[in-house]
């Protein structure tokens, strides 16, 4: 290859990254989650890079959002070191899992998987933000013993918040399967870690997003340790994906504020639910032997298309209703 | 101490942690591209990331080389420092962290901190002698 087709192979790397960091900054999964099916499915790019360049540059998104928030003091660093024991347990047994299943050659079963999961994903990202504050629930022992009470201010309240969480063993228990899925897809598993904050936990949606952008980087930077020494990382590959991502997620927290039609977002959430229905076709086409290119990949993107607007709609008729209901 | 400090020191430490980083990447990125290479391995084959066997990956680069590979001026040295910023940046978080647990005399999240850190430390460390 000669200089100038590389370099605009590592620009369409920067934009691929741009493009996924901006939608994974404005539907709240992040980055990695529409990264590594960008990569593989649109720039060919073998799937243990993917999951290499996006979890490294997940590091820095993380680090790059969470200095805005830890020093508004929404975040609970506190509360989320804690919780940073099950994570990066769970990254660590997630990356030596990956390096397994890679060397025993059912790597389609990390395709199948990584659609699974970001399919599971949109389900709570679709339904979060309907409520700034939880329903207050009694502090019960693990809040006096794990000192799991903080205060923020809230712009949108114009009020002091005061906090507690519960549950903090249960918390324990989903973050621990949120560092397994960051360390065994190469993603930030920000979905899951709001689940343990949010649903676990109890605690408000600020704090739980904002605290959860954090431990992302903890969390990633395990996992991030394991690939480098399993050579899942492609030094070019990934200095293009976390320039890209970067910008991306930067351009999208600054554009989010302003967007107030909800429903642009669902076009997003389409966006989301093709790639992840893709990603169980690829990875099911690749079980069965077929080419990854050609008439299979274009009827796997047809029928992954009509999936994916089935389950939108089925979605939003569920929202609707939930809605109206409320 | 304080309080304001832990939040901001927090906060500071991420932001440089991305610039310097950053910086690392693109002034690797650059280099590669003026000098058509690095590390002995051509550009081409650098660029080769649709083929794991052909190309370079993290493996072959060797944390025990990157000051030699910084010193001369070597592209794929600067990018693989500027990827270890980042996975370094959450470890100084922890530590700052440890610190101010420790001066608050909290023991029980000393000791929370202390295992997180100990899961980064036996991942940077253990499992690379384990693995590959």
């Amino acid at each position: 290859m000669d200089p100038v087709s590389i370099l605009l192979s590592f620009i369409s790397v920067i934009v691929a990254g741009f493009l996924a960091g901006l939608l994974g900054s404005l539907t709240g999964l992040g980055g990695g989650t529409v990264l590594v099916p960008v990569l593989t499915l649109f720039l060919g790019i073998p799937i243990v890079f993917a999951t290499g360049a996006s979890l490294i540059s997940t590091i820095a998104t993380s680090a790059g959002s969470a200095s805005g928030y830890t020093k508004s003091k929404i975040a609970n660093i506190r509360i989320a070191i804690g919780l940073e024991v099950a994570t990066t347990t769970g990254a660590i047994v997630g990356s030596l899992t990956l390096i397994a299943v890679y060397k025993t050659g059912l790597i389609w079963i990390i395709y199948v998987i990584f659609g699974l999961v970001l399919l599971i994903s949109l389900v709570p990202t679709i339904n979060r933000a309907r409520f700034e504050l939880p329903k207050p629930m009694k502090p019960d022992w693990t809040t006096r013993i794990f000192n799991l009470y903080g205060t923020y201010y809230d712009q949108k309240l114009r009020k002091q918040v005061d906090y507690h969480a519960v549950r903090w063993w249960l918390g324990e228990i989903v973050m621990f399967f949120a560092g397994f899925i960051s360390g065994l897809l190469g993603i930030g598993s920000g979905a899951l870690k709001v689940l343990g904050m949010d649903w676990a936990m109890n605690l408000p949606m600020k704090v739980t997003t904002t605290s959860s952008n954090f431990m992302i980087g903890i969390t990633a930077a395990t996992g991030s340790s394991i690939y480098w020494f399993a050579g899942y990382i492609q030094p070019f590959l990934a200095a293009a994906t976390a320039i890209g991502v970067l910008a991306g997620a930067y351009l999208g927290s600054k554009i989010l504020v302003r967007i107030t039609n909800v429903r642009i977002r669902w076009i997003f959430f389409w966006v989301l639910a093709f790639l992840g229905v893709d990603m169980i076709f690829s990875g099911i086409a690749i079980k069965q032997g077929l080419p990854s290119t050609g008439t299979v990949s274009y009827i796997g993107f047809g029928v992954s298309i009509v999936i994916s607007i089935v389950l939108l709609l089925l979605l939003y008729a569920k929202v609707r209703r939930d809605r109206l209901h409320a | 101490m304080p309080k304001l400090d832990q939040d901001s020191i927090t906060s500071m430490i991420l932001k440089s942690g991305v610039i310097l980083s950053l910086s690392l990447i693109i002034l690797g990125v650059v280099l590669i591209f003026i000098r058509g290479g690095g590390d002995g391995i051509s550009l081409s084959q650098i660029a080769n990331y649709h083929n794991p066997g052909y190309t370079i990956t993290s493996k072959s680069l060797l944390p025990a080389n990157f000051l030699q590979g910084l010193i001369n001026g070597d592209g794929l040295y600067f990018i693989s420092v500027g990827l270890w910023v980042l996975i370094f940046t959450p470890l100084t978080v922890l530590i700052d962290a440890l610190v101010t647990f420790g001066h608050e005399r909290n023991k029980l999240y000393t000791l929370l901190d202390a295992i997180v850190l100990f899961n980064l430390l036996i991942a940077i460390f253990v499992i690379p002698r384990f693995i590959g």
